[in-house]
Parts: structure tokens; C-alpha cells; sequence
């Protein structure tokens, strides 16, 4: 074939700069560290890269959110810790109170102390954390939840539960509304409470009782009166008997799937109520137990109306005591969650990391053997040039 | 012996004749477009003698050109193509090179936006963490318009480059017709082919087909007509039809390619197919405008999913939230040979049915058609057009007013103005909506163990929304509403009241209330920030097939997948066209050697010429010798 002159230099340069624009690449390629210099070097990869890219931030703000979850739910736990050690001096105290070794001055200091563990549980109950928020007011994070007015405690915040994404398609609670944990606490047994009617003239203390036959029970209001010292009737709220029997002081008195004892001597025309139990706060619950020890006890007719009064306080802080352990068993539930949502999380990064590193990142030792390579083929071509571009027959001439 | 120096002399002069010529071609050896060059020789008519025909010398017949008129065209046709997908692909690149690096295109700015939104959730009263989102919703906005304004400049550049190539091309036109005159004008007088002037009219329609893809035909005369797109004449011997660019009737920025031929003019911009204009139009066709609507359709499902969540959350005034962004809405462009006063109003109905496309929506005097632009497959629509029916198709809403005109047309593009629009519109940390507007309780007094969800927004829009209602039960079985009705209890149902859903577990007993009211002082309410949160991955696009980030995802994908496709293909175009120009050369190109040969041959023949010329005047010295004795 014939070669025109010109071919040869535009072959040349052609080749040459072919080879430097490879050579670029592998050069930009090298110092970026990155197999894809733009998307048009692999469309596929690039994409891929963003979505990696964005899982690997998400995940990381996930393990954020987690940690302030994680830290909420401790300052949590530290307050139920708190609450529960109160709660747990508060039956001690209520246990000796009920001692018949007991004076009315001795249950006097022991109300004294009440008292103050009362205070201790609401400043708990308006605990804020670092940032200034009320641990215990459901979204109303900038009420005071616990205020104390004339008729007793009003809760101001709600029930409302913030959650926390801590994973992709997983949401934690990050607290527990006040309401929950010291207002909402069912009195009595949980289920029904009873009471000795203030104005009973005997000595008949009334127990907490129990639900024997829950598929029997009909939840009203019930009386058990005693028509004599002996003999008691128990009517529903609508006046209708329900039973009736003969009282012996210890005996079981049970009806409608519920069962209690009376013990001590009820007066003719004494009577005890047996009620659904209704919601009662931690605060009133200590309130009601310190006001109890501080009524003097003149007679014995006084004395059961302070075992009465004893009784259903330590069956309400015992339901306290359960409600507050019952939290914090929720609240280590979450903890533990956000744990192994975390070890999870990390599993996840670490994966989206090396795939996003074998997507993007650039292999040194194949990039520096190709650049080696290019390197040798371009001064090949350059000295190739020179050699090829010197031979003339004119020279000859 | 007369004839004996006739001979020499036809002889001397043909060899000097091939001498000027091969130092010609020497001459020329860089000159783009030349060709090479060839004397032929013919021998003499020999004179008869009765004993036979003596030969007398040598002459030129003709200075030929090497040059094969179907190698030429091949070169052309590679070149042509090769220009096209070399303008292509450089535009390409520089998209490309714009989406090219992973932190600085949209994915961050989105991600950043989400995870200060996360942070808002973690701590919604917290003013720092709702700065940080505003500032994150302001870089997002940012993020956008820069995108949106590279591909702004490149499709400024685009008009520039269309304008350049037309100005190129009528220049070039002008060139070739003046040469056509010339070469008419000396064929005629010589009777032989004036080369050079035929090597320059080739390289002008060489240089021709780079700008645009071209057709030739030569005349007798010798002057050739050239002809672009589909079929036009750009130049007919010494005349020539002009193109002209001039504005979209739709869009006055977008410039179109006009012929102004003898029959008026014509838009060609779509014939014109190969060479750098034909590349630069297929670019803002296939990468440029589809680029822009597709991030025009993530601002547009960004900013419309995002506000509608926004709207259904209380900020922590209380307030019901209102728009966070703002996006550019659709745009309906009149046709400039409109002469109905129609007006068209467009909006995105359905985030999850919006394509990428434009749309062209024309009347024939009774109906509306619509079709894609650069399509005449026409699109169902359901609806009549008037504001209370409007046409729907493709997630658009379409509204015609009154006073179109038969032929009547109008350019629709939901999406090409969004991006440019897109804005962040809160400047106050408090106006974030991260709580929900209301917040469903259950009564103290309740004493059924019956729970109540948090309540959820099913219909903003609901005028009882931030009323407060009672869910009170007659019965373990019956609930009553705000005092009224008796609806059977079903466990863990749906129950809406006010646009508010709730949903009631477990066991309730007569006389136990649940609320729902205003979520008054819920400043530490999350709800609505996780559901805005849950946006980022929620499937809105493509039928619910992609997410925003997806979105994007896709646009990046698909600039990369072009411009890869591109390079490729220009690599392969690049050695079709060497491969033409190695064969071009190899016949009509310069070869010095080869040059330095015919020099040698020449030079030697012309010697032996003038030697000749010496035998001759040494016998006419040895005549004259033989008489002066």
C-alpha cells in the first residue's frame, strides 16, 4: 500500500495522543483513588455508589438517633431507680406503721417522712434533661408535668410517646409519659379495691382481696353490709342482692368471681365497699398514707380504721412498685433493642463501606501496573515517531 | 535532423513541465486537501515515412489529480459522523463531569436534609436542630439551582454552538459557490480540470461535512450542488440558499435551524443529522432537556410530597404547618403562530404518574389532542378541561380556557421550570411542623384497660380537624361520639372522626372516655418529622417504583450510560474515519520518497534530453565541418 508522508506524522500523533489520554485517566484515576472518575466510566457503579453513599450516612444517623434514645432511656432508668427505692422505704415505713407497737407520735414521724419522700418523688416526676426537657410530659416537653394544686396532683403533660428511628423500618420509645409511670396506677388489687366505710362503728379491717373466677366477674359497685354483727348481705350498685352468709371473723366472703376477707368485729349496720379499681398517682397514694398516720387513733373502732386505711396503702404502693418495675422492664427491653440495633447497624455500615470500597475504589496495584504499562507504550510510540519522521530520500539525494 | 531536435525539445519541455510538477506536489506535501499530482505523457503522432512511421518526442496529455471520488466520499461520511458524535460527546462529558463527583451532587444534599430532619425527631423543640434543618432545606435549594444552572449554560452553549455551526456553514456555502463560478469559468476556457481548484472545493465540502451532514452532485460543468437534511439545497452552481437560525414558537431561548429556501422557510433543525450541529441537537434531544425534566420531577416529588406531609403537622406555635418549599410550576407556552387567546394552566395532579416528557397539546377547532413533543401518538385524557373537570393524563392536570383557535398549539413542560424554582420557604425555626396537630388520650378515670393510638392525620383539610371530640363507651361493646350515636366497639378498628384516625385496643367498660383534641403545647412531639423522615425512602416516583434518591440515581445513570455510549462510540468512528483518510491518503496524499524518486527520473530524462540536444548540434557541427573544408 502506498503511505503518503502525512500519514505517518498524523498516524503518529494520533497514537501518541491516544496514549496520553488513557494515560490521563489512569493518572486522574490514581490520585482521586477512585476506579470511577465520572459516571460515564461505569453508569452502573456510579449509581450504586450514591445509593451506598447515602445508606452509609443514613445508617450513621440512625446510631445517632439511637444514642440519644440510648441516653434518654438511661436518664430514665436512673429516675425509676429512684422512684422504686422511695417507693420500696415508703412500704417499709407503711409495714411498721401498721405495727400495733406503734404510737400516734411515732406514726407522726413516720408521716413526717412520708411527707417528704413525697416531695422527692414529684421533683423526680419533674425531672429535665440536659437540654431542659421534662423527662415525664409526653410531647408537652416544656410543661411541668406534676403541679400540685387544691385538690391534690394534676398532671399537665399527655400521653403522648415519642419514638426514635433507629433503623431502617425501626422506631424505639424514648421515654414514657408521666401519666404512665405515677398517675395511671390502678388502686387495690388492680382490679377492684375495697374500702371500710368511714363511719363503721366495729373493728372489721377489710383485706385487698382477689379475683378467683375473672370469667365471672361483673365489675360494679358492691357493699357488703352487715345486717347484723354476724350476718352480711352483699348488694350490687342497683340495691340487688348478690350473697349473703354468715360472717366469721377471717372467713372468705366471695361473689361474682371475687373474694376478700374480713377479719375483726363489724358492728351491726357497718359496711365496706368493693369498687372497680380506679387510677390513683403515686403522690396521693404517700398523701393518703401519711394523713392516715397522722389521724390519732383513739379506740379500737380508730385502730381499724388505720389498718384499713394501712392496708389499702401498702396494696396501692404495691401496685406502684409493680407499675414502676414493669417500665423499667420496658425500658431495658428498649435499651437492649437500641443495643442490638446498633450492633446491627454496624454490621451494616461495615458491609455498605467494603461494597462502596469494591465499587469505587480504585486497585492501586493494577492501576500503577497499567500506568507502568501506558508509560512504556507512549515512549515506545514517541521514539517510534522520531525514527519513523527522520527517514527521507532527500537526505540521500 | 530537424525533427531529431523537435523530439529533444518536446522532450525538454515535458520533463521540465513534470519537474514543475512533482516540485508541485513536493510543494504541497502539507497542504490540507491537496492531491497529489501526475503528468501523463503521451508519445507525438510520428511522421510516415515509405519505409515507416518515425516517432516524434513526447508531450503532456493531461495533469491528472489523484483522487478517487468514492474514497473522498467514504472520508466524508466518516467525518460527517464522526464530528457528530464528537461534539456529542464532548457535550456529554461536561454533563457528565457536572454529575461526577458523588459528594457534590444532589444525594448529599438530600441526605443532609433528611438527617437534620432525623435530628429535628430526636429533639423536635429544640431550635438549634430546627436552624440546622432550615439551613439544610437552604443548601438543598442551592444544590438544585446549581445543577439546574449548568445545564442552563449548557444549553446556552448549545444555542451558541448551533449558531456558530450555521454561520460556518453559510460561509462555507459561499466558498463553494464562488469556486463552483471559477471552476465553470476555467474548464470551460482550458478544457481541463483546474486541480487545486478542485482539491480547495473538496476540502471546503470536507470542512462543510463536519458542521453538518452533506449530499453531493457534480454537473457537467464541472460545478457541484450540495444539498443538507433532508434534501435541501444549500448551494446549486454559484448560488446558495442560507440557513438561518431562528427562536422555538413555542420558546423564544431555544433556537431552531431554518432554510430559507425559494419556497419560504423551513424549520430543519431535526433533518440536520450528522456533523457538529447535528450532534449538539441530538444532545439537547436525548441528554440536555431529558437531564433537566428528570431533575425537574425530584424538585417537583421533593418539594409536593414533602409539603403535603408538612401541611397535615403543627409547627410549635401551634399553627398548622404551611409549604416548606417551593417549586417552579409547570409551564404551558404558547405557540407564537397562536391566533386563539386560549390560556393554558397546568399542575402536577400525580407525583407517581409524572414522566420526564414535554407535551405538546394542540386544537383542531372542536378537540384538544395531547402527544409527547417529537411524538404525534396522541394521549388519552379523562376530563373535559374546564377548571372543575380538567384533562387528566400522565399525573398532569390540565386546565384550557376560552378562545382557542382552530391549529392552535401549545408546548407543556411540567417539570423543566421545577428545579429553578425550587426554594426553601420557612425562615422561622418555630414554623417546622414536627408534631402532629392532635394527640387522642385515654380519660384517668377510665377503668377498662381499653388503649388508644396516638391518632393520625387522614385529611388535613377536615374543618372539625383541631376540635376536640370524645370517644365515650356505652358499653364494653358501644361507644358513643361527641355524645351521639351508638357505633359497635371492634377491637383495634379503624375509627375516624374529624380527619382524625384512632384505633382502640383492648377491653373497654362502660363509661370509660377517650379524647382526641389539639396537640396544644406538643412541643415534644416527633410524629409529623418521622413521617416526613419516612419520605426520603418512600417509593413516590414511577409509579411507586422509585424513591427521590432513586430519582436522581436514575438521572445519573442514564448521563453516564450516554456519554459511555457516546465514547464508545466515537472510538469506533475514530478509527472508521482513520481508516478512510489512510485510504484517501494512501491515493491521493504526498509521499516524499516517492517524489524524491520521480525528481531523480525526471531530472535524468531531461538530461539525456539535452544531451540529445548536443548529439544534434554535434552532427549539425559535423555537416558544417564536412561543407566549410
Amino acid at each position: 500500500m502506498r503511505i503518503a508522508t502525512s500519514t505517518f506524522l498524523r498516524q503518529g500523533i494520533d497514537a501518541i495522543q491516544s496514549l496520553q489520554s488513557t494515560l490521563s485517566r489512569t493518572q486522574q484515576q490514581i490520585s482521586s483513588g477512585r476506579r470511577i472518575v465520572s459516571p460515564s466510566d461505569d453508569p452502573v457503579g456510579a449509581a450504586h455508589v450514591l445509593e451506598l453513599t447515602r445508606g452509609l450516612e443514613e445508617t450513621g444517623q440512625y446510631q445517632r438517633n439511637g444514642e440519644i434514645a440510648r441516653n434518654r432511656l438511661s436518664l430514665e432508668e436512673e429516675s425509676l431507680i429512684g422512684v422504686g427505692n422511695i417507693l420500696q422505704r415508703a412500704r417499709e415505713l407503711a409495714l411498721q406503721a401498721n405495727n400495733a407497737s406503734q404510737s400516734d407520735e411515732t406514726r407522726g414521724f413516720m408521716a413526717v417522712e412520708l411527707r417528704e419522700m413525697q416531695e422527692q418523688l414529684v421533683q423526680i416526676a419533674n425531672t429535665r434533661d440536659a437540654a431542659g426537657q421534662y423527662l415525664f410530659a409526653g410531647y408537652q416537653s416544656r410543661t411541668e408535668p406534676f403541679v400540685r394544686n387544691a385538690s391534690g396532683f394534676q398532671y399537665l403533660g399527655d400521653q403522648g410517646q415519642r419514638l426514635v428511628q433507629i433503623g431502617e423500618g425501626r422506631q424505639v420509645a424514648d421515654g414514657d409519659p408521666g401519666s404512665e409511670v405515677f398517675q395511671m396506677i390502678r388502686i387495690g388489687n388492680g382490679v377492684f379495691s375495697t374500702d371500710a366505710n368511714a363511719a363503721n362503728t366495729g373493728t372489721g379491717v377489710i383485706s385487698t382481696g382477689s379475683v378467683i373466677d375473672p370469667t365471672a366477674l361483673v365489675p360494679d359497685t358492691y357493699a357488703v353490709n352487715f345486717v347484723t354483727p354476724t350476718d352480711y348481705e352483699v348488694r350490687d350498685s342497683g340495691g340487688g342482692l348478690v350473697a349473703s352468709g354468715v360472717y366469721a371473723d377471717g372467713d372468705a366472703i366471695s361473689f361474682n368471681g371475687m373474694q376478700l376477707e374480713i377479719s375483726g368485729q363489724p358492728a351491726m349496720g357497718d359496711s365496706f365497699t368493693v369498687a372497680p379499681a380506679i387510677n390513683q398517682d403515686m403522690f396521693t397514694t404517700l398523701e393518703n398514707l401519711a394523713t392516715a398516720l397522722e389521724t390519732p387513733t383513739l379506740n379500737d373502732t380508730g385502730r381499724a380504721h388505720l389498718h384499713n386505711d394501712i392496708n389499702d396503702g401498702l396494696a396501692n404502693l404495691d401496685r406502684a412498685i409493680g407499675q414502676v418495675l414493669e417500665i423499667r422492664t420496658r425500658v431495658g427491653t428498649r435499651l437492649s433493642t437500641i443495643e442490638s440495633q446498633r450492633d446491627m447497624n454496624e454490621g451494616i455500615e461495615l458491609q455498605l463501606a467494603q461494597t462502596l470500597s469494591a465499587v469505587q475504589d480504585l486497585d492501586y496495584a493494577e492501576a500503577l501496573t497499567s500506568l507502568n504499562q501506558q508509560l512504556a507504550v507512549l515512549e515506545a510510540a514517541q521514539q517510534t515517531f522520531v525514527r519513523v519522521q527522520g527517514l527521507s530520500l532527500f537526505d540521500t539525494l | 535532423m530537424a525533427d531529431i531536435l523537435t523530439t529533444s525539445v518536446s522532450g525538454l519541455l515535458a520533463f521540465q513541465r513534470a519537474l514543475a510538477t512533482t516540485g508541485h506536489n513536493i510543494a504541497n506535501a502539507n497542504t490540507d486537501g491537496y492531491s497529489r499530482q501526475r503528468v501523463e505523457f503521451t508519445a507525438r503522432p510520428p511522421q510516415g515515412f515509405g519505409n515507416g512511421f518515425i516517432g516524434s518526442g513526447t508531450q503532456i496529455r493531461t495533469v491528472q489529480r489523484s483522487f478517487d471520488a468514492f474514497i473522498a466520499g467514504e472520508v466524508l461520511l466518516a467525518g460527517t459522523a464522526h464530528s457528530r458524535l464528537d461534539s456529542f460527546h464532548n457535550l456529554a462529558t461536561r454533563m457528565d463531569n457536572m454529575l461526577a463527583d458523588p459528594t457534590a451532587g444532589l444525594t448529599p444534599s438530600l441526605q443532609g436534609f433528611f438527617n437534620a430532619l432525623q435530628d429535628v425527631a430526636d429533639d423536635p423543640s429544640s431550635i438549634p436542630a430546627r436552624e440546622a434543618l432550615l439551613g439544610q432545606a437552604e443548601s438543598l435549594a442551592a444544590r438544585f439551582h446549581s445543577l439546574d444552572q449548568g445545564f442552563v449554560e449548557l444549553d446556552k452553549e448549545v444555542n451558541a454552538r448551533i449558531t456558530e455551526s450555521v454561520a460556518k456553514i453559510n460561509s462555507l456555502a459561499d466558498a463553494i459557490a464562488e469556486l463552483n463560478k471559477e471552476i465553470v469559468r476555467l474548464q470551460g476556457a482550458v478544457g481541463q480540470p483546474p486541480n487545486d481548484l478542485l482539491d480547495q472545493r473538496d476540502l471546503l465540502i470536507r470542512q462543510l461535512s463536519e458542521d453538518v451532514e452533506v449530499n453531493t452532485l457534480v454537473q457537467d460543468d464541472g460545478s457541484m450542488n450540495v444539498f443538507i437534511g433532508s434534501g435541501q439545497t444549500l448551494v446549486i452552481g454559484g448560488e446558495v440558499n442560507r440557513l438561518e437560525t431562528a427562536p422555538n414558537e413555542f420558546e423564544p431561548t431555544r433556537l431552531e435551524v431554518v432554510y430559507a429556501g425559494t419556497s419560504g422557510n423551513t424549520i430543519v433543525t431535526e433533518s440536520l443529522n450528522g456533523g457538529t450541529i447535528g450532534g449538539v441537537i441530538d444532545f439537547r434531544r436525548e441528554m440536555l432537556e431529558p437531564a433537566r425534566n428528570a431533575l425537574g420531577r425530584v424538585a417537583v416529588a421533593v418539594a409536593d410530597s414533602f409539603n403535603a406531609q408538612h401541611r397535615e403537622g403543627m409547627n410549635l406555635d401551634g399553627q398548622m404547618g404551611a409549604d416548606f418549599f417551593a417549586v417552579g410550576a409547570p409551564s404551558a407556552l404558547p405557540s407564537a403562530s397562536n391566533t386563539g387567546t386560549a390560556a393554558i394552566s397546568v399542575s402536577v395532579q400525580d407525583i407517581s404518574a409524572l414522566t420526564t416528557a414535554d407535551y405538546e397539546l394542540s386544537f383542531d377547532g372542536a378537540a384538544y389532542t395531547l402527544t409527547r413533543a417529537g411524538s404525534s401518538i396522541a394521549i388519552p385524557m379523562s376530563g373535559s378541561g374546564s377548571a372543575a373537570d380538567p384533562f387528566v393524563a400522565e399525573g398532569l392536570s390540565i386546565v384550557v380556557g376560552a378562545g382557542a383557535a382552530a391549529g392552535d398549539s401549545f408546548l407543556l413542560r411540567p417539570t423543566r421550570p421545577a428545579a429553578s424554582g425550587f426554594a426553601a420557604l420557612l425562615n422561622d425555626p418555630d414554623a417546622i411542623a414536627a408534631a402532629a396537630p392532635v394527640r387522642a388520650e385515654a380519660a384517668t378515670a377510665n377503668l377498662g384497660d381499653a388503649t388508644i393510638s396516638a391518632g393520625a392525620v387522614i385529611d388535613v383539610n377536615d374543618p372539625g380537624l383541631l376540635s376536640p371530640a370524645t370517644i365515650q363507651f356505652i358499653d364494653p361493646s358501644t361507644y358513643s361520639i361527641n355524645g351521639a350515636g351508638a357505633f359497635a366497639y371492634t377491637p383495634g378498628a379503624d375509627i375516624d372522626i374529624n380527619g382524625v384516625r384512632v384505633q382502640i385496643d383492648g377491653s373497654p367498660l362502660a363509661g370509660d372516655t377517650f379524647t382526641i383534641a389539639a396537640n396544644a403545647g406538643g412541643v415534644g412531639d416527633n410524629r409529623n418529622a418521622l413521617l416526613l423522615g419516612s419520605l426520603q425512602s418512600a417509593s413516590i416516583l414511577d409509579g411507586g417504583t422509585a424513591s427521590f434518591q432513586d430519582g436522581y440515581g436514575r438521572l445519573v445513570a442514564q448521563v453516564g450510560t450516554t456519554t459511555q455510549r457516546a465514547g464508545i462510540n466515537l472510538e469506533a468512528q475514530s478509527s472508521v474515519l482513520a481508516n478512510a483518510q489512510l485510504s484517501y491518503e494512501s491515493v491521493s496524499g504526498v509521499n516524499l520518497d516517492e517524489e524524491a524518486a520521480n525528481l531523480l527520473r525526471y531530472q535524468q530524462s531531461y538530461q539525456a534530453m539535452a544531451q540529445m540536444v548536443g548529439v544534434v548540434d554535434s552532427l549539425f557541427q559535423t555537416l558544417l565541418g564536412a561543407f566549410s573544408r
